[in-house]
């Protein structure tokens, strides 16, 4: 098991170098000066060409090692172990002014919010994410193992269809519409909640649920099929004549196992709920991640693009071996 | 079982953290949604208008406009009072005794000095730096700073770079004071010398990129980047509790892409005129959501109504005012302005929302290079074409049909009526014939051996549609073809600045209340002049302005100027004026101003009926029909 997890560790970095390198040469290629402005007055050339060598921005092996430098934390470490960050410290204390901000993972400024860096708008946003994506697992893992049990228990019956037309409305509708929906009915017409705000726990309830809905009705049909499946296997028989009680027999025996597919979806789902849907949160108004996804793509603000993609990749992979482990804990016999 | 409970515990561990982490704050006095978030709190830097109307409430220059004068009346704000020498070249400005900053330090008259410094430096990249070079020795010191720096990039055997630009730097504060004609002559007493007489000069000092800098906050975050020699600021000073401010409100809390908070600023010298205790403006992107807030009374006012919709809720208001005609007409008849009148009419949901003209305008631009980059020969060179393509467009169509919001069409660049005392050219009106004649006169019978004429425009915002129709009208009215080419905003952006198109579209809002805020982007060699429009005639006209000490006899100047622009030689063509579509309810809110400029000042803002500050609705006063009287 520890060795698992120490070389899915190791694998980390190289696996975001990878990813790093191919975004950055994507987001490269994307035309346009991030420099500029989407409309109105235009910074003088001689300012653009300054902005550019100050980020790097002139040259694409330049960007590529000065980021990866700072973003890997090799900087970070160099610059503590020379000394050079104490000098700088004792030189801002003696001169009065703000002593430099350093990060260990330095993910650079954002092009666009010229008052953020990338690490302040991440660590804004992405607290708000992981709660609304973990509700929204948390609602999704509940309202889709309940009806898939049903639905297994009791195939094809009045039940069981609903369930489905459910789920298909789950997975087929956009959630752009079930959000404005949503909001129409509970916010605008019965007034339950509120619109335009954040920081309530009743704030949370809308775009959870929309964000549910697709992850949920996967759950229920992945619950289903598994549990169909175990129902007609002869663990389950001998169960039952040794007279184990009926709910014991699908909680115990039938879920646990039908629950397997169920959590190996259950790392990459986390993840993407987690780091953000772009529609839910501009339909509610979550200052979540997945609105810089969009945002930073169109601005072309590499840093910001970089960062999140990073991150998201990070969460993933780590989503990933956190469901590995508890496969092994769940089910001993799997390697 | 346990076992399976795990991860659901888990994640509601980590859902109930959070939530429990973050609690919500009562809602504010005053609660809008502004157009967009901020970009930045620095003045130095600042661009957009979002960031503007937040920093006319946390600054406050040494003038303001009043905007509730249709001539935008500039009434002393930091300054109490100022002197101009006879001759129109030295203005003395003395600051109020009770101004303060908001840690309770006095305002100085070298915060202003070190304000525009920092506006003006060229390593600031600040986009109004340009503005400052009205003042005596301004535009020659930003040429010197740049070439300085533009050298030191490029030497290459300079042993210590990081003493080097020190060095600079110190040279260059010297020039500063030495050159540049802003003089903190004491504390309270500040002289600037302008290059030449500049009628609008009250005007620039009440624009909020000429609002003060606390100083010993701002410096704290300076530093001289070794490789460039340039000024660096980090821009964590601009973040509360840091953030140190001189206007009516004072920013206590922004949380990015969330909210931002402000509350009175204690030691505003003018804080008795007050009439709310708190602003909270929440981040909503979303047009359908912004709507949804203002009806569900989250917020008192949508700044920007952008909604699918949104022509439809204006037709709704149409509507309303046509069953109360009568009243309507009486009301309009008395003189009243706009939200005077929907004072004066029952209660109607409908008439929460508001349209106002702007000042912006949305044009057309022609390139008039002779030829294209790709080397082909560009026809929108010869002002024929220009001018038969002009007079081919539909506006009337446009706007009732295609844009379906009630703006009014314009056939001048600058917005009429906006700038007091200036008189709009006529114009081109749409007249098909004549611009078949003109067309056929620079070669191009029926549209014969002209085309594709290819039109740039960026995704969204509606501009394909408005595309399309500029379309069928060239096509039918002039039988020439048309190429619709449209682009991501970014690479638009880029087609635009390296003059790769033919006819593109554009749009302009101006910044202060002088004609040369519009007019001057047709410069030859403007960095904004897209068109690449290079007319002896018309730069003459703009340098004789210059030189015109007569304030009414520049004003006509400009007129001529303009009318060049408009009826002659059309780089552009003017297509609508811009309209700003507000919700707010107006028997319950006062302070929104009608006045074309579309300033709106928070500090204004007072909620009718609840006790504090004044209570009465503002109206318009129209000083220059007074004057006349």
């Amino acid at each position: 098991m520890l060795g698992l997890i120490a070389r899915r560790l190791l694998q980390l970095p190289l696996i975001l170098g990878a990813i790093y390198t191919l975004t950055l040469a994507l987001a490269w290629a994307v035309p346009g000066n991030p420099l500029e402005n989407p409309e109105g007055r235009r910074p003088p050339p001689e300012v653009v060409e300054a902005m550019q060598a100050q980020y790097n921005l002139d040259s694409f092996w330049n960007f590529y090692s000065s980021y990866l430098h700072s973003a890997s934390g090799v900087k970070w470490v160099q610059e503590n172990l020379s000394g050079e960050a104490a000098r700088e410290r004792a030189a801002a204390d003696a001169a009065g002014v703000a002593p430099p901000e350093r990060r260990v993972f330095d993910l650079g400024p954002s092009l666009q919010y010229r008052d953020r860096n990338v690490n302040e708008i991440v660590a804004a946003a992405l607290p708000v994410s992981v709660t609304v994506g973990g509700a929204a697992i948390l609602l999704a893992l509940v309202v889709g193992l309940s009806a898939g049990v049903v639905g297994a228990v009791r195939p094809n019956s009045l039940a069981d269809v609903s369930t489905l037309a459910v789920a298909l409305i789950g997975i087929s509708q956009p959630t752009f519409v079930i959000g404005t929906v949503l909001q129409l009915v509970f916010a605008v017409w019965l007034l339950w909640f509120a619109v335009g705000e954040w920081g309530h726990v009743s704030n949370l309830v809308l775009p959870a649920v929309t964000l549910s809905l697709p992850f949920a009705a996967y759950i229920a049909r992945l619950t289903r099929m598994g549990m169909l499946d175990c129902m007609s296997a002869d663990f389950i028989r001998t169960a039952r004549a040794k007279g184990v009680s009926e709910t014991r027999v699908l909680l115990r025996h039938a879920l646990k196992n039908a629950f397997l597919p169920v959590l190996s979806y259950l790392g990459p789902a986390t993840a993407l709920a987690m780091t953000g849907s772009f529609v839910v949160e501009r339909v509610f108004t979550v200052p979540g991640m997945g609105q810089h996804f969009v945002n930073a793509v169109q601005n072309k603000d590499l840093f910001l693009i970089i960062g999140v993609v990073l991150i998201f990749a990070t969460m993933l992979i780590l989503f990933n071996l956190a469901v590995d482990v508890m496969y092994r804990w769940i089910d001993p016999r799997i390697e | 079982m346990l076992r399976l409970l795990l991860p659901v515990l888990v994640l509601l561990g980590v859902v109930g953290v959070t939530v429990v982490a973050d609690r919500p704050m009562p809602r504010a006095d005053f609660t809008f949604i502004n157009r967009g978030d901020v970009t930045t709190l620095d003045l130095a830097v600042m661009s957009w208008q979002q960031d503007f109307r937040i920093a006319r409430f946390l600054f406050e220059g040494l003038t303001k406009n009043d905007i509730f004068t249709d001539d935008y009346e500039v009434k002393p704000a930091a300054a109490e009072r100022w002197d101009v020498s006879p001759d129109g070249l030295v203005y003395t400005f003395h600051l109020r005794e009770g101004a303060r900053w908001s840690n309770g330090e006095p305002l100085l008259a070298s915060d202003f000095a070190y304000a525009w410094r920092r506006l003006l430096l060229p390593d600031n990249a600040g986009d109004y730096a340009k503005l400052v070079t009205v003042i005596k020795g301004a535009g020659d010191f930003y040429a010197w700073r740049t070439r300085a720096l533009s050298d030191f990039a490029k030497a290459t055997d300079v042993p210590d770079r990081a003493e080097a630009g020190r060095a600079l730097w110190r040279e260059t504060l010297a020039r500063f004071d030495r050159t540049v004609g802003i003089t903190a002559v004491d504390d309270r007493t500040l002289r600037v010398e302008l290059e030449r007489p500049t009628p609008y000069f009250l005007d620039l000092t009440s624009f909020a990129a000429f609002y003060p800098t606390y100083r010993p906050l701002v410096e704290a975050y300076e530093s001289i980047d070794p490789r460039t020699a340039r000024v660096r600021t980090k821009p964590d000073w601009t973040k509360p509790p840091k953030l140190v401010c001189n206007g009516p409100f004072v920013l206590s809390v922004w949380r990015f892409k969330r909210d931002m908070r402000f509350e009175q600023n204690p030691h505003y010298w003018n804080r008795e005129s007050l009439a709310v205790r708190t602003i909270a403006i929440p981040s909503v992107q979303d047009g359908n959501a912004q709507v949804m807030a203002f009806r569900t009374g989250a917020v008192d006012w949508v700044s920007d109504v952008t909604p699918g919709y949104r022509a439809d809720i204006l037709a709704a208001k149409r509507a309303f005012y046509r069953e109360h005609q009568v009243e309507y007409d009486r009301l309009v008849a008395l003189g009243l302005d706009a939200q005077d009148i929907d004072r004066a009419l029952p209660s109607d949901p409908r008439k929460n929302i508001h349209a106002f003209p702007a000042f912006g305008t949305y044009f057309y631009n022609f390139n008039c290079l002779p030829r294209l980059p790709d080397g082909r020969d560009n026809p929108m060179a010869d002002r024929r074409v220009r001018r038969a393509l002009a007079m081919a467009i539909d506006k009337d169509s446009l706007v009732r049909n295609v844009r379906r919001g009630g703006e009014p069409v314009a056939r001048t660049l600058i917005p009429p009526n906006s700038i007091a005392g200036y008189t709009s050219p006529k114009g081109l009106g749409y007249d098909p014939a004549a611009a078949r004649a003109l067309l056929a006169e620079a070669g191009y019978p029926g549209g014969k051996g002209l085309g594709p004429v290819e039109i740039l425009f960026n995704k969204d915002g509606g501009h394909d549609l408005i595309a399309q129709a500029i379309a069928r009208d060239w096509t039918e009215n002039l039988g020439v073809a048309v190429l619709l080419s449209m682009k991501e905003v970014k690479v638009f952006r880029d087609d635009l600045k390296n003059a790769n198109f033919m006819t593109s579209r554009a749009s302009w809002f101006g910044d202060y209340g002088d004609p040369t805020t519009f007019l001057n982007l047709n410069e030859t060699d403007d960095g904004n002049n897209d068109r690449k429009y290079s007319s002896p005639v018309f730069d003459a006209l703009l340098q004789k302005a210059r030189d015109e000490p007569d304030a009414t006899k520049r004003l006509a100047v400009l007129t001529e100027a303009e009318r060049l622009i408009v009826e002659e030689d059309l780089p552009l063509v003017p297509l609508f004026t811009y309209e700003q579509v507000y919700l707010f309810d107006a028997d319950k809110l006062s302070g929104i101003s009608p006045h074309p400029r579309q300033e709106q000042n928070m500090y204004l803002m007072d909620i009718l009926g609840d006790g504090r500050g004044l209570d009465v609705p503002r109206s318009m006063r129209r000083r220059s029909a007074v004057a006349a009287e």
